[in-house]
């Protein structure tokens, strides 16, 4: 069965969404910290560069003593803010400002940097991160403007906790939606695939499940049972055609053979006359034979009916088989053989698979030439029994192949023969009644007619 | 068919004959068919009794006396199946032969599961119709023994040893042979058909297109009646074989 490949199909489909919806949200949440983080560095430099630029422009006007006394006078705000000041020396001692030294790696180049300097608080050192901007003032002094952004950074990583977790929870929250959703869809196309098995294997009446969910699926489920009704229709009318046609023709044929057999048995009736009639009777029992076929591949193409299985041993049968037609194999000068494994189980009808034996048996027999050969094969395979029928007679061209498994349908240079041209066709049906395939092969010379009969689990 | 019964000179009818009747009930609803097989087997020295109904059928049935009940299928008020169904809840064993149109492989499981001792699917031949009723017939008057030595004329077959022996001298017969042999000598001067040896040895429920089953029985033929001067095995034209005891000829 094909369910598989749905499975995979809905099951890939799903992942891809949730992998673009992965992709989309992460980039989404990942421009927006990128962006948040921005405007906040921004801030915090303009807000460095606006006091560098006061303080320089205090020392401009007021010079050193100025400048000490307005960072002085910042003072009382150093603590809130978490600006840093330094104002030192050139060897790097202090003038004024909130932290000890000049810290070693920083050049006063009137560069961005960023360093980490160490504070006690409650009697910890803690390392805080500081940004700022270093830059030598005219006559000596370095000045140092800064800001701590210990709580900058936490909230940036903050900001990353918050999105991974939110991005975490919209992929699972896809991946179960899209899984519930998808396994929704393969639910229907499974059940839908099922249905249209049990239509398959001849239960024409069964129908799509129609579940009123007005989506796509309804709307194919009712065409595709709109479809069905119509064929059943059809079906119908050929059926019943067939059977009444069928069933008239048996009772007159029936009578016909009585009376002829009557007549036979009381007229006083010369011997030519006789002769004809007996004749009449055979040509009677033929037409009888085909229409006993023809029903029999009706009936076997299952009008919906269930098969009546048993669990029966393919390979006794076959020998049966050959047991039976090798007689007639030798006089004809043909050797019939049959290679099987001990045992070979399945379930199925023992007089439609010994009828389909029979033909294909009859059929080789029919067209091998003496010296010939015919071998009827079977394997056990995991899921099924092959079955081969191969001999080495003039076999069958290759675009007749499909054509020769139809009813009536029998090769030009058969024409004289007498077969119904049912014989293959009743294979054909028994085959597809059994859930089988049936091809036919060259046999490099001959022909090999290959079915495949799934072995139903005997349960 | 009868045709044959005329033209050879094997009139294998008068076993019936020769006996006290048997009683027939013929149950069926083609009026025509009917008459036709009822004047058949009455020819055949069988009294028969008809019914077209299926009620009508079980009641005749049931008020008993009858050797072997043929039965259609199909019938109108109560179907071949149901009658033998309900002949069987009164334990009775009357032989039943089921004539059937539809002759799937079903109805032939259903109606010999129901307790129908024979099938046959119309059309038929009357010959066949007539070796199946003989061979009913005999079931019932002579009780399956269990035997484990046939003997007919001066051939002998034992079931224990597996040997044919014939007029004292062992005759080598292939497994297949030995049950075609066996089947033919359980059913002295009888009819047997074609399709019956298929069913009764091959177990196989099928119209061969061939004369398959001829090709067997000249095996056989060869090897029980080639050195002796009196053939037991003889061909009922248009019917199937039989085998005979001399005197019965």
């Amino acid at each position: 069965m094909a369910q598989p490949t749905f499975r995979l199909s809905s099951a890939r489909l799903a992942a891809l969404y949730v992998i673009i919806f992965a992709v989309g949200v992460v980039s989404l949440l990942t421009a927006v910290y990128f962006l948040t983080a921005r405007v906040l560095d921004r801030e915090v430099d303009a807000v460095i560069q606006a006091e560098v630029n006061g303080l320089v422009d205090v020392y401009r006007q007021g010079g050193l003593l100025q400048l000490i006394g307005t960072l002085h006078r910042r003072a009382d705000s150093w603590g809130r803010t978490g600006a840093v000041y330094l104002l030192a020396n050139p060897d790097g001692s202090r003038i004024a400002g909130n932290i000890a030294r000049w810290p070693s790696q920083v050049v006063a180049n009137n560069q961005w940097l960023e360093f980490d300097i160490d504070a006690t608080e409650r009697g910890q050192v803690v390392s805080h991160p500081v940004r700022a901007r270093a830059l030598a003032l005219a006559g000596g002094p370095t000045l140092l403007v800064g800001t701590d952004i210990l709580e900058r950074k936490r909230l940036a990583s903050r900001l990353r906790n918050a999105m991974f977790w939110c991005a975490s929870l919209c992929v699972l929250l896809g991946t179960t939606v899209t899984s519930i959703y998808s396994r929704g869809v393969r639910r229907r196309i499974s059940s839908i695939a099922l249905t249209c098995e049990t239509i398959i294997s001849g239960k024409l009446s069964q129908r799509l499940a129609i579940e009123n969910t007005k989506d796509e699926f309804d709307e194919l489920s009712r065409t595709v049972n709109h479809m069905l009704d119509r064929i059943q229709q059809q079906t119908e009318i050929l059926r019943t055609t067939f059977d009444s046609a069928a069933h008239d023709l048996r009772a007159p044929l029936y009578r016909a053979r009585v009376r002829i057999e009557e007549t036979l048995q009381h007229a006083n009736i010369p011997g030519n006359a006789r002769d004809t009639m007996e004749a009449t009777l055979l040509e009677l029992e033929r037409v009888q034979r085909t229409l006993g076929t023809l029903l029999q591949i009706a009936q076997a193409e299952g009008h919906g009916r269930e098969l009546s299985a048993e669990v029966l041993d393919l390979a006794a049968l076959t020998h049966e088989i050959v047991d039976l037609y090798q007689p007639e194999a030798t006089q004809r000068g043909i050797t019939l053989t049959a290679r099987t494994p001990d045992t070979a189980a399945l379930r199925g009808s023992r007089q439609l698979l010994a009828q389909a034996l029979v033909n294909l048996v009859e059929n080789a027999l029919k067209y091998v030439p003496q010296n010939g050969h015919v071998v009827i094969e079977l394997n056990n395979e995991p899921d099924e029994i092959v079955l081969s029928v191969a001999d080495d007679g003039p076999g069958i061209p290759e675009e007749d192949r499909e054509r020769v498994l139809q009813p009536f349908i029998r090769l030009e240079r058969d024409r004289a023969n007498t077969g119904s041209g049912l014989g293959l066709s009743l294979v054909a049906a028994v085959m597809r009644l059994h859930r089988a395939t049936m091809e036919l092969l060259d046999n490099h010379p001959g022909l090999i007619v290959r079915c495949r009969i799934p072995v139903s689990r005997a349960d | 068919m009868n045709v044959a019964t005329h033209r050879s000179d094997t009139n294998f009818a008068t076993q019936a004959q020769a006996q006290t009747a048997m009683r027939l009930l013929l149950i069926e609803d083609d009026l025509e068919a009917a008459s036709y097989l009822v004047k058949g087997l009455r020819e055949n020295g069988y009294t028969i009794d008809h019914s077209a109904d299926g009620r009508d059928g079980l009641e005749r049935a049931t008020s008993g006396g009858y050797d072997v009940i043929i039965a259609d299928r199909q019938l109108p008020e109560l179907d071949g199946l149901s009658i033998i169904i309900e002949l069987r809840k009164n334990a009775d064993r009357t032989p039943v032969l089921i004539l059937s149109a539809l002759g799937t492989v079903d109805d032939r499981v259903h109606g010999l599961k129901a307790g129908g001792d024979d099938y046959l699917t119309k059309p038929f031949a009357f010959a066949e119709l007539l070796a199946r009723v003989e061979a009913l017939s005999r079931r019932a008057s002579t009780h399956a023994t269990e035997t484990t030595r046939l003997k007919v004329a001066d051939l002998e077959l034992d079931l224990l040893a597996r040997r044919v022996i014939r007029a004292g001298r062992n005759i080598d017969l292939t497994a297949k042979e030995f049950q075609l042999l066996e089947y033919l000598m359980r059913r002295p001067d009888q009819v047997v058909t074609r399709t019956m040896l298929l069913e009764g040895v091959w177990n196989l429920q099928f119209d061969p297109q061939t004369n398959i089953i001829d090709v067997h029985m000249s095996r056989l033929r060869t090897a029980i009646d080639k050195n002796f001067a009196k053939p037991l095995i003889h061909t009922v034209r248009g019917a199937g074989y039989m085998l005979k005891t001399p005197e019965a000829a």
